[in-house]
């Protein structure tokens, strides 16, 4: 080698060196080029943002992350003007103005939102009432001081409370409140039903992989850069006393989960604690042995959110037997800190001990 | 000096370049084991990370704002102290200790999540 340079002229040697930089220069290039490519395809971002009411939540994986979590926040927020009772002009706050007169134009995804809940209300034989707004204005959660309604006031506006008066025509689409006072509250599918705008959103945007979570309903999207699950903790009822946040881990390849518990939203009045998930037919809320049902669904954000309050206002027995009567799995959890998962349930784990799996 | 066609100098450049290239990519993947980063939001937008691996004693963190939200960080862990929020949800949440762990107090729009460290699970439930 060193005998062949020598035979080189000084120029020669110089234009050697030269291609030799050159090459070099190209090949750094090239590599950094391959390695940039690589980590953007496993490039992460995390992001927060405020829908529906909750903190959501998202982890996008792939190129242009923020555009895409930006475009599902946006989903869930255009989701919100249409099904919440709160949002002026909305579909369901229009419908809430016309009860007892009008027909409403309504979007397709307020009325199959509609419909979807109309189902599991009959099912659920009236416990779960999307009509139920008459009651749940009565429990206001948020005034600064809490008083709970009387019986009074409750058997006053019980009778305001069916589903049966809420009248949907998914061809036209318009949706319509038999009898003035009556009032549609989506509250409880609003969350999961933003999930199913997000993974709509992340395939239309084009990234590899992602997860949504708006409130604690959570849905996926894609497989992740590496291969893996994804893992989805089950939060514990009892964490404040506890000191341990998490009481179990779920895996699932695709799908919706959603929770319903009397622990997420609680006030107290005269030394007693009241929760937030009303049994549309005492007006109360429901106290059934449980604390908190978990549901899966393979295909509906919105149906495993609506199926976790009516699952949790049944109660055991009855709340597993509607999860069957639509193909969804659950969990469970009951004051006494026994655990019941259902057969189909993708692969969960209990990791906290102060808990018993049952059944 | 005798011409040569790689002299000690380059390979001094070499080592020092490659030495350079190793100590960048080692810092990029690893993270001090075990410690999380507390990213603490208002509405939405990021306004302090804490470094809880950094942290030797509780230290409170007075957020102020319309609920007068404070915070307590300790070492490895962090909490919502207080808050004038009607539900206290955030207060109730309990201690975050680990990566994806996030808490929130909705009136004040205040969300304190974990980063880094050995990564938790994907999202939570419930």
């Amino acid at each position: 080698m060193r005998s062949f340079i020598r035979k080189l002229t000084l120029r020669q040697q110089k234009r050697l060196s030269l291609i030799l930089a050159v090459v070099l220069a190209v090949l750094l290039l090239a590599i950094v080029l391959v390695w940039s490519r690589i980590s953007e395809r496993n490039s992460r971002l995390e992001t927060t943002g405020y829908a529906m009411g909750s903190l959501m939540q998202q982890t996008v994986y792939g190129p242009n992350g923020q555009e895409a979590s930006d475009a599902a926040l946006q989903a869930v927020t255009e989701l919100e003007n249409l099904i919440s009772w709160r949002v002026e002009d909305s579909d369901v706050a229009r419908m809430n103005d016309e009860a007892g007169s009008e027909w409403i134009t309504v979007d397709e995804k307020t009325s199959s939102l509609l419909a979807l809940c109309l189902d599991v209300a009959e099912k659920s034989g009236g416990v779960f009432d999307p009509t139920v707004l008459p009651i749940s204005k009565l429990w206001n959660f948020d005034e600064d001081v809490f008083t709970p309604p009387t019986q009074e006031t409750i058997d006053e506006f019980l009778p305001y409370v069916n589903y049966e008066d809420l009248r949907v025509k998914e061809e036209e689409p318009s949706a319509s409140l038999k009898y003035h006072y009556m009032g549609v509250d989506l509250g409880s599918a609003g969350k999961g039903a933003g999930c199913d705008e997000a993974v709509a959103s992340y395939a239309a945007s084009g990234v590899s992989a992602a997860i949504a979570a708006v409130g604690g309903s959570v849905g996926v999207y894609g497989t992740k850069p590496d291969g893996t699950l994804w893992s989805i903790t089950v939060r514990n009822p009892y964490s404040a006393g506890d000191g341990e946040e998490i009481l179990g881990v779920m895996e699932i390849a695709e799908g919706f989960v959603s929770t319903s518990g009397s622990y997420e939203k609680t006030r107290e009045a005269d030394g007693v604690t009241y929760h937030h998930l009303i049994n549309a037919d005492t007006g109360w809320p429901e106290n059934n042995g449980l604390v908190s049902v978990t549901v899966y669904s393979k295909d509906s954000g919105a149906l495993s959110d609506v199926l976790a309050t009516a699952a949790f206002l049944l109660g055991l027995e009855d709340g597993q037997a509607l999860l069957e009567a639509y193909g969804a799995e659950g969990i469970f959890i009951t004051e006494g800190r026994a655990v019941i998962v259902t057969d189909g349930f993708p692969s969960f784990s209990l990791t906290l001990d102060s808990f018993e799996l049952a059944g | 000096m005798e011409r040569r066609l790689i002299r000690p100098a380059d390979l001094v450049l070499v080592l020092a370049a490659a030495a350079l290239a190793a100590g960048l990519l080692l810092r990029q993947n690893s993270q001090s084991p075990g410690s999380c980063v507390a990213v603490i939001e208002k509405n939405g937008a990021e306004v302090m990370r804490v470094d809880l691996g950094r942290i030797t004693e509780p230290e409170e963190i007075d957020l102020g704002g319309a609920y007068r939200v404070v915070l307590l960080a300790e070492p490895g862990q962090i909490s919502f102290l207080s808050s004038d929020c009607p539900d206290q949800t955030c207060v109730r949440s309990g201690r975050l200790t680990k990566a994806g762990q996030a808490a929130v107090c909705l009136p004040a729009r205040v969300s304190v999540r974990l980063e880094g460290g050995s990564p938790g699970a994907d999202a939570m439930t419930g």
